[in-house]
């Protein structure tokens, strides 16, 4: 099986997914990648194609729909919206990060 | 992962990856249009779009490998789940999985041994374009099975160009000697084009020059890759050593390989057979094989071949043979394909297996499907709150297919080992008449041929509940009250029941008819007493035994020897047993009858026989006498026939005191030919030749040894056979191994290099004569069985589930005072509807089949009115019980507690 040289990238990029797409959407991928410069900063430096292999498992797996439509610029492209699955995902995922950014605060403070 | 990879070129080109390349341009452009937007050239914003993306090829495949890696996960997911449910009901999974590899496993074994002996008899290249070069002539009724002769050979190897190669070749039995006990080997003398005609190179040494195949050439010899490895252990340096064969010093200078059988896997030696076209047109001593050349079809063989023997007497002008052969007696070539002359029959009978089995595997998928509907039923309310909680279709077929594969695949597993050791018993125990049937195993074909099957199978009976399950979605507020079975529900059922009672009734047939062939054919007289009876063969070397004289004495010291042995109450000879094939036959003249000129005399077949032959074989003497020592002694001319001779010859005559004589050509062109007269003194009864019901039963003539032929005496002078080598009969109270040492001590004490070859009982002959039949009997009982057993398993499983489902409805019944045995036969005539419709249609179905097996049968008709009557009535018994047992259980229900299991 196909394995990410970087498994937490993986979960980052996939929370973040989910985050920009539960608040609002359907969002196709370039406007995805555009939210996740403008929430990070460009601090988070992936290359814009690694989203579509996230973008495909979320959408076989049920928490993402994608839908055909046109851009702005009359442009063919998939729009994404979130299911009430990946929302159930989104949750868990946010919950689960921050336990582990708040004990990995934790350890780098005391150690 | 090369499986994911091929996986992945398939998805590949599904709308999946054209989708994706779409959405990817549009993001690449989109960038693209960013940049431009902000003031940069076509080719920078292209640049800075190829930066910021990445390589959009490896970002297509890495998605669509999510995808795959998602199905893998999900189908192993629905396994493991199958798995588990499976394990959780351990009747259900062990009933499947054992019918399904009991079938799956007979399709196996009978598939491998049809695919290595049917589909690939000759282990030779192209050997679709070998035949058998045969004759047949119109003028002695004879369609085929006359052979060859050396001057047809060289008639067709010079002159057909439809031919690319043609080869004689005739089998013999010789003695071995030197490095060893005496051994009797089969030789077959071959012209030394065989291996060329076959395609075939030795693995150690060479094969025969053309050279070593004319008369005075030095002896030379090829062996067999079983006897180099039998008597020589795979010494490499037999090459060149000389064994002694039938008392001629030879060298061996080859070895063939394993797989060369020809003309059949008794052959132990090759020996090139020294022939010259100077010898003449010759008799029928000889079998051909030829090679049809490429894009020649067997037709334009024939043609050829007949129009060049029309050309015989041009060919071999003066040669009284030739003229004989050709225009007297109507000769035509009959060439056949090799693989129809080495298969016959067997061909048929294995096809038929085949399709039993496949039958077979029919009832135990219909079996399996209805424990599968059995099982979805029960399970309709998960089904139905799953798909209530949006599971696709494809998500519950999943979760039924996985359940059928696990258990197909196991099954499937189980089938093969189960297979392994039936191949390895067919082996053992099927006929030795079947080609390279020892070279019979589950190869790769075989075991892709079973899983082909299981998965089949798991199609077969997975889908069952899903075609049936189309109305799930209403079945959620159904399933809560259940006192009657929709009738839908049992349509399904009750066709598969239907389906097994007809296909386990045709198999019963057929194997009901094979079944009585055989006996019928196990009741046929011999003509002779097999019990108790030990034969075996003798041969006298030329070189130490040269003349008649010499034989004649040293086979009845022999015998002499034999007789005092303890327990031995008859000993004799002949020099040819009873199913041991023609051996030796000849155009009989009547003395005082004219053959009208053109007319060919019918044949005879020939027999020298030591005295007292009639009295050890059993053979019944009906008038005159037998032949006895005195004759033998005394060289008296005296004859006896059998039934068929004096039925021939002598219609509505007493043959007994009538002078007869073997053929013979005249000593000089021109003469009239000189007859030895032999008076006949007896008749006894038919003795089969060559199988044991024999339609015409051959005319046969018994001579005593001492004039017959030897090997002093050409076989053109036709007296009778040469009794270099006879077969020995011995009866006697001791057994065979008892009796064994004692007789080789016997022969010992008259010439201790005498070979005795082919010991067997009368009995074992008997046997081998149905041995095909017999086998063919055993695979098909055990098909039916095996059928039977699992279409009964399947009516009782349909009329139990039934009952359960109508558990209510008899309660209710029983409460409003039906009487239990009404219940009873309520239940069990809806079995035996469904019962006799399928006994119906398999009988019809039987009737319309039976022919395919005709050929097998022996003396029965293939629509045996007994046979049908009694299989059709043992079904129905069977399957009646089948239904009566759940019947029983409905009415000793107690009526209050049916009322309150729902």
């Amino acid at each position: 099986m196909p394995k990410h040289s970087n498994d937490r990238l993986q979960g980052t990029l996939d929370l973040l997914i989910l985050k920009i797409l539960n608040r609002g959407g359907p969002l196709h991928g370039y406007a995805i990648a555009q939210r996740i410069h403008l929430i990070t900063d460009d601090s988070l430096r992936i290359e814009e194609g690694s989203l579509y292999p996230a973008l495909q498992r979320m959408t076989t797996g049920k928490w993402l729909r994608a839908q055909w439509g046109t851009t702005d610029t009359g442009r063919k492209a998939r729009f994404y919206t979130i299911t009430p699955a990946g929302r159930r995902q989104l949750h868990q995922e946010e919950r689960r990060w921050l336990s582990l950014t708040k004990a990995v605060e934790k350890a780098l403070r005391f150690a | 992962m090369l499986s994911i990879r091929k996986l992945w070129n398939v998805v590949r080109r599904t709308h999946m990856d054209d989708d994706l390349k779409q959405e990817l341009e549009t993001h690449l452009a989109l960038i693209e249009e960013e940049g431009r937007a902000r003031g940069l050239s076509v080719d920078e914003a292209r640049q800075e779009a190829r930066v910021r993306f990445g390589n959009p090829l490896a970002y297509r495949e890495r998605a669509l490998d999510e995808v795959i890696a998602m199905w893998i996960a999900d189908t192993w997911k629905d396994v493991i789940f199958a798995a588990r449910r499976l394990v959780r009901s351990p009747a259900f999974t062990l009933a499947s999985v054992l019918t399904l590899a009991l079938a799956i496993g007979a399709n196996a074994s009978i598939f491998a041994v049809v695919q290595r002996v049917v589909r690939n008899p000759l282990p030779y290249p192209d050997s679709d374009r070998l035949i058998d070069v045969d004759h047949g002539a119109q003028r002695l009724n004879l369609p085929s099975g006359m052979g060859m002769t050396r001057g047809l050979y060289y008639q067709y190897l010079s002159r057909a160009h439809t031919l690319d190669g043609i080869a004689l070749y005739a089998s013999d039995a010789v003695t071995l000697t030197g490095n060893g006990d005496p051994e009797r080997i089969r030789v077959t003398r071959a012209t030394t084009t065989l291996a060329p005609v076959m395609r075939v190179r030795p693995v150690v040494g060479r094969w025969f020059t053309d050279a070593e195949g004319v008369p005075g050439a030095p002896h030379v010899a090829v062996l067999a890759y079983g006897l180099w490895v039998r008597r020589y252990g795979r010494d490499p340096g037999i090459l060149g050593r000389p064994v002694t064969l039938a008392g001629v010093p030879t060298e061996v200078i080859g070895v063939m390989p394993a797989s060369f059988a020809f003309p059949d896997p008794r052959t132990d030696v090759w020996i090139a057979e020294p022939i010259e076209r100077s010898m003449g047109f010759g008799i029928w001593t000889f079998r051909g094989v030829a090679r049809l050349r490429d894009g020649v079809t067997a037709g334009d063989a024939r043609a050829e071949l007949n129009g060049l023997i029309g050309d015989l007497s041009r060919a071999y002008p003066g040669d009284p043979h030739a003229l004989g052969n050709g225009e007297q007696i109507k000769l035509f070539a009959a060439p056949r394909t090799l693989k129809e002359m080495i298969l016959g029959d067997v061909a048929r009978g294995l096809w038929i297996l085949l399709a039993s089995v496949g039958l077979v595997l029919l009832v135990a998928c219909a079996n399996v499907a209805n424990l599968f509907l059995v099982r979805s039923e029960a399970r309709q309310r998960e089904v139905a709150v799953r798909i209530a909680l949006g599971a696709g279709r494809l998500g519950i077929a999943r979760y039924f297919l996985a359940e059928s594969v696990l258990l197909s695949i196991t099954g499937g597993a189980i089938g093969l080992a189960l297979a392994w050791g039936a191949v390895r018993l067919l082996v053992t125990i099927g006929p030795t008449n079947l080609p390279r049937l020892v070279e019979v195993h589950l190869d790769g074909v075989a075991v892709a041929y079973t899983l082909a099957l299981s998965a089949l199978a798991a199609l077969v009976f997975g889908a069952i509940p899903l075609w049936r399950g189309t109305p799930l979605a209403a079945s959620l507020h159904e399933s809560g009250r259940g006192n009657t079975a929709s009738r839908g529900r049992h349509r399904v059922r009750q066709l598969l029941m239907g389906g097994q009672v007809a296909l386990a009734l045709v198999l019963l047939v057929a194997s009901g008819l094979i079944l009585r062939s055989f006996q019928k054919l196990r009741a046929v007289d011999p003509g002779f007493d097999a019990s108790s009876a030990l034969t075996f063969s003798l041969g006298l070397p030329d070189r130490n035994y040269p003349n008649r004289a010499t034989v004649v004495v040293t086979h009845q010291a022999i015998l002499d020897q034999l007789s005092t042995l303890p327990g031995v109450t008859a000993v004799s000879a002949s020099t040819c047993l009873p199913l041991a094939g023609g051996c030796f036959g000849n155009t009989v003249v009547v003395e005082g009858r004219a053959v009208p000129p053109g007319a060919v005399p019918p044949i005879a077949l020939f027999r020298a026989v030591a005295g007292g032959y009639f009295e050890a074989m059993g053979i019944r003497v009906l008038r005159g006498r037998g032949i006895t020592r005195r004759d033998v002694e005394r060289r008296e001319p005296a004859v006896v026939v059998n039934e068929a001779f004096a039925e021939r010859f002598f219609p509505n005559q007493n043959p007994v005191g009538e002078h007869v004589s073997s053929n013979r050509a005249p000593a000089r062109a021109g003469e009239a030919p000189r007859f030895t007269w032999l008076t006949i003194v007896g008749i006894v009864s038919n003795t089969p030749t060559m199988a044991l019901a024999e339609p015409n039963p051959a005319a046969q003539l018994y001579m005593p040894m001492s004039i017959a032929g030897g090997p002093d005496f050409p076989v053109s002078s036709l007296v009778g056979p040469n009794i270099s080598v006879m077969s020995y009969v011995v009866r006697s109270t001791t057994t065979r191994s008892g009796l064994l040492p004692s007789l080789r001590r016997a022969i010992d004490d008259v010439d201790p290099q005498l070979a005795v070859a082919q010991v067997r009982t009368l009995q074992d002959t008997l046997d081998l004569a149905s041995a095909q039949m017999t086998f063919m009997m055993i695979l098909l009982a055990i098909a039916a069985g095996v059928a039977l057993t699992l279409g009964v398993i399947g009516i009782y499983g349909v009329m139990s589930y039934i009952v359960t489902q109508r558990t209510g409805e008899i309660g209710v019944r029983l409460a409003l005072g039906a009487e239990p045995a009404s219940v009873a036969r309520m239940i069990v005539r809806q079995g035996a509807l469904v019962a006799l419709t399928g006994t119906a249609i398999g009988l019809a179905t039987a009737l319309a089949g039976s022919r395919l097996i005709e050929s097998l049968l022996y003396g029965v008709s293939s629509r045996d009115v007994g046979v049908f009557a009694t299989t059709a009535l043992m079904l129905l018994t069977v399957a009646l019980f089948a239904c009566w047992l759940p019947a029983r259980r409905a009415a000793r229900l107690d009526p209050l507690q049916a009322l309150r299991a729902d």
